[in-house]
């Protein structure tokens, strides 16, 4: 055993424990570790974007180095703040609507090609899709299994029409699918957060307490 | 009967301590535990592995200290293959959070090379073998930007260097230089890689994710948008493996070293759901 004796590390072993002490019950060491996260993400988050991104890129160029278009993007980020004044509160919508305007041009049709048309390619049943499981023979049962899951998986959220006959079919199938869906994203959970305990004590019982290595 | 009924009623706090120390005993007392390596994995390794000379290697770090135990050992892993391949290597973050923790993993494995390195052309340099580019405003901006010229998205580097001026920047200009894009990332990141760089520019793209988003990649990696795909702590264990076995590159497996605690908690969980399920059950046929 070879305790630290960095003060860092002591001071981040102590806030470590004030959040897990929460695991008993709410508590002032607890509380007291929340705020001052929540305090110094928000003061270091201002610093950095006032040093790294205001300062270089508008202050600096259109202040000191007379770049006048900037003013452009300077008043639309201004207008911001006539939210805080409600007889012009309106004007924040100029704002909004360049960004908006710009990530929606932008991500459409990216978006459509990438998570629309070649996950649907992905489904069609075809020799590629056969190899892409790496699965030998059994790439054609679980492409067929796949094709089945997307299209009862639809069909149950197709609600336009009762779900009876053949739709009541598939529609029970692919809840079945939405089911084990869940059961996977949950146990990949557990796997996540039983990781991110391992870290901690990876820390703990290594650079602070010096138990392991 | 009782028992069950018990047991299905047990204090959380009795069920915090024992998985405490199903964790912590194995940290302690670390035993071997054999691993396998999955083929998403494989092709990863086979990705990184045939990035041809002329090209580089972007390694995209956006992971902050809560997503470090499952994506930090990915990096390492990773920047060890590189290095040991003198595959050039281009580090990003897309967000501010990761700059300090890709430093870190940069510097760690730097000096693991550079201690053993007996030679100038050995020794992994700042500026021949890699660079850090840092981060600036807008992930989507930097991915569409890098296309045309990384240069121009990134002026200077984290250090301050004018990218222009570094020797491996004037090989690397934009994507038609970058062999395999890989995003190491706890949010959607690597959708936007395939989305913005490989859509338009078709750049290859392999992830490194945390188990929680798992189940919403994998349809990535079937449809071959991702060049291969390691997911959370048991994928960087199994690249860990990969690098080590093929490679002989020696090093501390921070992720295997976590598995036998992995293991035994998992172990811990699924007793806990079946006795909490057997229990319920039967205090509702008692009912």
């Amino acid at each position: 055993m070879n305790i630290s004796l960095d003060p860092w590390v002591w001071i981040a072993a102590l806030l470590t424990l004030a959040i897990f002490s929460f695991l008993y019950r709410d508590n002032p060491f607890y509380r007291f570790a929340e705020h001052m996260f929540v305090g110094v993400a928000n003061g270091w988050a201002v610093t950095f974007y006032w040093h790294n991104v205001l300062m270089p890129t508008l202050f600096d160029p259109l202040f000191r180095q007379g770049q006048l278009l900037l003013i452009l993007p300077f008043i639309a980020g201004m207008l911001y703040f006539t939210r805080f004044i409600p007889r012009v509160s309106w004007l924040v919508r100029i704002p909004i609507g360049i960004s908006m305007g710009y990530y929606v041009g932008a991500s459409i049709p990216a978006t459509i090609q990438a998570n629309i048309i070649k996950q649907a390619q992905g489904t069609i049943l075809t020799t590629h899709n056969f190899q892409a499981w790496h699965a030998g023979s059994m790439g054609i049962v679980w492409s067929v299994i796949l094709f089945v899951g997307v299209l009862c998986t639809l069909s149950y959220f197709y609600f336009s029409r009762e779900h009876k006959g053949v739709l009541g079919l598939t529609s029970r199938v692919g809840i079945v699918f939405v089911m084990i869906g869940f059961g996977a994203a949950f146990g990949y959970t557990v796997i996540a957060r039983i990781s991110l305990l391992i870290g901690r004590l990876q820390f703990l019982l290594g650079p602070w307490l010096g138990i392991i290595e | 009967m009782k028992l069950f009924d018990a047991l299905t009623k047990v204090d959380r706090r009795i069920i915090y301590i024992i998985l405490l120390v199903v964790v912590t005993l194995p940290l302690i007392f670390p035993s071997a535990q054999s691993v396998r390596v999955m083929p998403p994995v494989e092709k990863f390794f086979n990705a990184v592995d045939s990035i041809p000379p002329d090209k580089a290697l972007i390694v995209d770090f956006d992971y902050t200290p809560q997503d470090m135990p499952e994506l930090e050992p990915m990096g390492i892993a990773i920047l060890r293959h590189a290095f040991k391949k003198r595959i050039k290597v281009l580090a990003v973050s897309l967000y501010v959070q990761p700059l300090g923790l890709a430093v870190r993993a940069l510097q760690q494995v730097t000096e693991e090379f550079n201690s053993v390195a007996t030679s100038n052309a050995d020794s992994i340099i700042y500026g021949r073998d890699y660079v850090f580019l840092g981060w600036q405003v807008g992930p989507v901006n930097a991915m569409l930007t890098m296309g045309e010229s990384i240069a121009r998205f990134y002026p200077v580097d984290y250090y301050g260097n004018r990218t222009d001026t570094l020797p491996l920047m004037r090989e690397i200009k934009n994507y038609r230089n970058v062999g395999l894009v890989t995003s190491l990332s706890p949010s959607d990141i690597p959708k936007y890689w395939v989305a913005y760089a490989q859509n338009r520019f078709g750049v290859r793209v392999s992830s490194g994710i945390t188990s929680v988003s798992a189940s919403e990649f994998y349809p990535y990696l079937q449809t071959g948008q991702f060049s291969g795909m390691l997911v959370g702590m048991k994928g960087a264990a199994e690249y860990e493996e990969i690098v080590e076995q093929n490679l002989n590159v020696k090093g501390r497996r921070k992720a295997s070293e976590s598995l036998p605690s992995l293991t035994y908690a998992h172990l811990l969980i699924i007793a806990f759901i079946v006795i909490g399920n057997v229990g319920y059950f039967l205090s509702r046929r008692h009912k």
